[in-house]
């Protein structure tokens, strides 16, 4: 398994901005075969418990998210053994629609140290026109109430996804996202689902380049929307690398952090 | 056809009128009751709310500063400042 941990640069994007994105995770065959279940998949399974003991086998949905690198992936978010929170074939139909869609899932979710995962999986190719779902990278960190950021129609540096078959996202659930428009004469679906950790989230990845250099830059990333915010940004990232690495003293630049911590008034006379 | 207001909303992390906005909304009544189908923009329709103005929008609203406590001082949520604009333009029919 540990050849498909993700690395600990990937794991830092995944701080910065929310989300990672892996094409080619699902072969084709079963690409359509999962298209062709997702027809009929609705409803939750038992809401918190083991997702091996819960997500169904013998499926292409079954078979999908247990393949190999897709088990590599979410035992470096959130652990071996992660619970099913919930799962939804998301459909957008032909020639349909979208206004302003921006949320933040489920209710707001304050948690320290901790995230759920999301991963988004396209069972087909998801050109720009077929309204791939979008995120607002590094906005994982403003909690808000779910639909009350509908009126943010457009921010600096959204992104959508555009993708082949099989590509799948992994996402931060406390990321704002949203349906677009589906302007082709196909149904679009995007697969979800919600795992949670049980176990603390510190060096589940491969951590082999855990010293690289560009960690400090990739944490850094400007995505366009933080402007004069960028520094409370970067403050709240740090918090959350330090703990997934588990690494309590670093810091980056700087070291905002630091004009918290650093405190000599408070030592002993 | 009458004219009825357009708003534009530019929300900023900072409340001058001369900062780029993070985020942007339109409520154009002149074109309909809510936006049906959103098109994507990648960038804001103006780099300020003074370009905006300059092009024959007027404030409506400027945010007040905000103050900062200890406790949430470091806090994130929505985006803290907004600047509200608005201009008159001729009442269309709504498609759809």
């Amino acid at each position: 398994m540990s050849e498909h941990l993700i690395s600990s640069k990937e794991m830092a994007h995944f701080v910065a901005s929310g989300y990672l994105k892996f094409e080619d995770m699902v072969p084709p065959d079963l690409c359509a075969a999962c298209r062709e279940e997702m027809e009929t998949n609705s409803g939750y399974l038992a809401v918190g418990t083991p997702f091996e003991e819960t997500w169904p086998t013998g499926t292409a949905l079954g078979d999908a998210f247990r393949l190999p690198r897709v088990r590599g992936l979410i035992q470096s978010l959130v652990g071996p053994d992660p619970l099913y929170d919930h799962h939804a074939a998301h459909l957008v139909k032909a020639r349909t629609t979208r206004g302003p869609d921006m949320h933040q899932d489920s209710v707001i979710d304050f948690r320290e140290d901790y995230f759920d995962i999301q991963l988004s999986f396209f069972p087909a190719d998801t050109p720009d026109e077929m309204g791939g779902t979008f995120l607002v990278p590094g906005s994982h960190f403003r909690n808000v109430r779910t639909g009350e950021i509908r009126g943010y129609q457009h921010v600096v540096g959204k992104i959508w996804a555009s993708c082949p078959a099989g590509t799948i996202y992994v996402w931060n659930t406390r990321v704002w996202h949203g349906s677009r428009s589906n302007h082709t004469d196909q149904d679009r679906y995007m697969y979800k689902l919600r795992l949670n950790p049980v176990r603390p989230q510190v060096r589940l990845f491969d951590t082999t380049d855990l010293g690289d250099p560009e960690i400090g830059s990739i944490l850094s990333t400007n995505h366009g929307w933080e402007s004069n915010d960028h520094r409370y940004e970067l403050m709240k990232r740090v918090e959350l690398w330090r703990f997934v690495s588990g690494q309590p003293d670093f810091d980056v630049g700087e070291r905002f952090l630091r004009r918290r911590e650093y405190q000599p008034q408070k030592g002993a006379a | 056809m009458p004219a009825v207001q357009d708003i534009l909303v530019l929300y900023q992390t900072s409340p001058a009128l001369d900062v780029a906005p993070s985020a942007w909304a339109r409520y154009e009544a002149s074109k309909g009751t809510g936006i049906k189908d959103l098109v994507e923009e990648s960038q804001p329709p103006y780099e300020n709310a003074m370009a905006a103005m300059r092009d024959g929008w007027q404030v409506v609203q400027m945010s007040e500063y905000k103050h900062r406590s200890a406790t949430d001082g470091y806090e994130l949520g929505p985006f803290p400042y907004q600047t509200v604009l608005s201009r008159f333009s001729e009442m269309q029919p709504e498609e759809g």
